[in-house]
């Protein structure tokens, strides 16, 4: 290995074995909340809502569930490890490390992406035994699910790096972040709200993002799918642009 | 030059020569800029105008080759809560590319030179005070850098490891390492470096020996070169020594 790809690797590491090291609550929790959605609104609630679009509601949700837990578990491993680090200044070593801006942002993105990544497939693992859980069009589900983590370990790169307290991330995971996966149509269809709402939902971008991971799963397409995965590319590329571009300036990372 | 977005202007046309194998002392009150000049040096602060090189490696430009070349010992120990000591070390070496096999055993010789190899399994937050001083300077060394930056190393610390840290860098200064040294203590600038700078609100008011310092201030030793420089002359110890015998 050359000594840029073992920084890299040392860079990335460290991010993927600081979840790990806190796996109880990085993975342990994010599954067992997982779990008790799937209990709640596919075993309890489910069985009441029958079906939606010719599908059993608890097979509706799963794949909203995996979306959202990958979405995130990638936001918040991020925000939180790249806050703790300027906290404690442990940030420092690697700023004043010979590792590019580029080689820095991809490291500090990869450890939520990955976390993501392992609630996600254990989630699908379990759901594959409580339910009969289709993959219809692996080819857009894979792209689709990755392109979610990675936008949104690059939110929690962009609010870790922005934040200056824990409250600065909590707000913006409670009041913005979580709201939206909600009304995105996680445990619902869109289509089945009255206007306004339904056209409101529109206008949320996790609303596509819920609808192409489903269309991956299920075959159920609520959105555009083409435009969907075009939208979703763009916005990831631009939020990587905006992010490389501060780390370039090292805004609030170098004073 | 270094201005903060506040308007506070840290570093003013500072300019300095570190030699190659010096062990060189910058010495100032605190707010002086000393650490904002060390921060401009690793890339941890950037430099609102001017240039920094280091063995010719420009630090913005060529920032790559510059960080290599440094290892950094902060004033404030910046430890990562979630490695052990041993890790600390490990990774921070990683970070400036070095091999596994050639970590290992660099982390094996300075666990041992800086008696942390019973503490290696540790995570670093249960480490004391001198032991997180002790990993601190060790993490600087894993990547063998050509200049040690030590901003402070023996703040706070107890006697016994200020005399072994001391034994240290004077070894390693004369195995060729550049050290670059901020403290507060004279007594341990004058012990070690060959040349002493003294900074006062950003910016270098007088380079020279030991004595070429006392000289220029026209006093008996560093200290009240020192008095001198931050307009406190009145607290010279040896003045009121010599006061005290005069009457």
């Amino acid at each position: 290995m050359s000594a840029a790809q073992i920084r890299f690797f040392t860079l990335s590491r460290r991010e993927v074995n600081r979840f790990l090291k806190i796996k109880k609550q990085t993975v342990g929790a994010p599954l067992l909340e997982t779990f008790l959605y799937i209990s709640v609104f596919g075993a309890a609630l489910g069985s009441r809502i029958d079906q939606l679009h010719g599908i059993d509601y608890v097979v509706f949700v799963i794949p909203g569930l995996i979306m959202m837990a990958w979405a995130i578990n990638a936001f918040s491993n991020n925000s939180s490890s790249i806050l703790q680090q300027k906290f404690q200044g442990a940030i420092q070593d690697q700023l004043s490390s010979p590792a590019s801006p580029l080689e820095l942002l991809l490291a500090f993105s990869l450890g939520g992406f990955m976390r993501g990544l392992v609630v996600a497939v254990l989630t699908f693992t379990a759901a594959s035994f409580l339910v009969d859980l289709p993959v219809e069009h692996i080819l857009v589900l894979i792209p689709g699910l990755f392109l979610v983590g990675f936008f949104f370990a690059q939110l929690g790169v962009l609010i870790g790096v922005r934040a200056e307290q824990f409250d600065d991330v909590a707000m913006a995971q409670t009041f913005v972040l979580q709201p939206l996966i909600f009304l995105g149509g996680v445990f619902y269809s869109a289509a089945l709200l009255p206007e306004p709402f339904e056209t409101l939902t529109h206008f949320n971008p996790v609303y596509y993002m819920i609808a192409l991971v489903r269309y991956g799963f299920l075959g159920y397409a609520e959105a555009n799918v083409a435009l969907s995965l075009l939208f979703l590319t763009l916005a990831t590329a631009a939020l990587f642009a905006v992010n490389l571009r501060l780390f370039s300036r090292g805004y609030k990372l170098r004073a | 030059m270094k201005r903060y977005p506040t308007g506070v202007e840290a570093l003013r046309c500072v300019s300095l020569d570190v030699e190659v194998g010096e062990f060189f002392g910058l010495l100032g009150p605190n707010g002086a800029g000393k650490s904002t000049l060390i921060h401009c040096a690793t890339g941890l602060a950037q430099p609102t105008a001017g240039t920094i090189r280091i063995f010719g490696h420009d630090a913005i430009v060529d920032y790559g080759d510059a960080r290599q070349a440094v290892g950094l010992a902060p004033q404030e120990p910046n430890l990562d809560w979630f490695l052990t000591v041993e890790e600390t070390l490990d990774y921070h070496a990683g970070y400036f590319g070095m091999p596994k096999r050639e970590r290992r055993a660099r982390a094996a010789e300075l666990l041992e030179t800086f008696s942390l190899v019973e503490k290696r399994n540790e995570r670093t937050r249960t480490l004391s005070g001198g032991m997180k001083r002790r990993l601190i300077l060790a993490r600087a060394l894993m990547h063998r850098p050509r200049l040690l930056i030590l901003d402070e190393p023996t703040a706070g610390v107890d006697i016994e490891l200020r005399l072994e840290l001391w034994h240290y860098v004077k070894r390693i200064n004369q195995e060729g390492t550049t050290i670059l040294l901020t403290t507060h203590y004279l007594e341990e600038a004058e012990q070690l470096c060959d040349k002493i700078a003294f900074i006062n609100q950003g910016e270098i008011v007088a380079q020279g020996s030991s004595a070429e310092l006392s000289a220029k201030y026209g006093v008996a030793n560093l200290e009240d070169a020192y008095l001198a420089l931050v307009g406190r002359k009145e607290l010279s110890r040896s003045r009121a020594e010599v006061e005290e015998l005069a009457s």
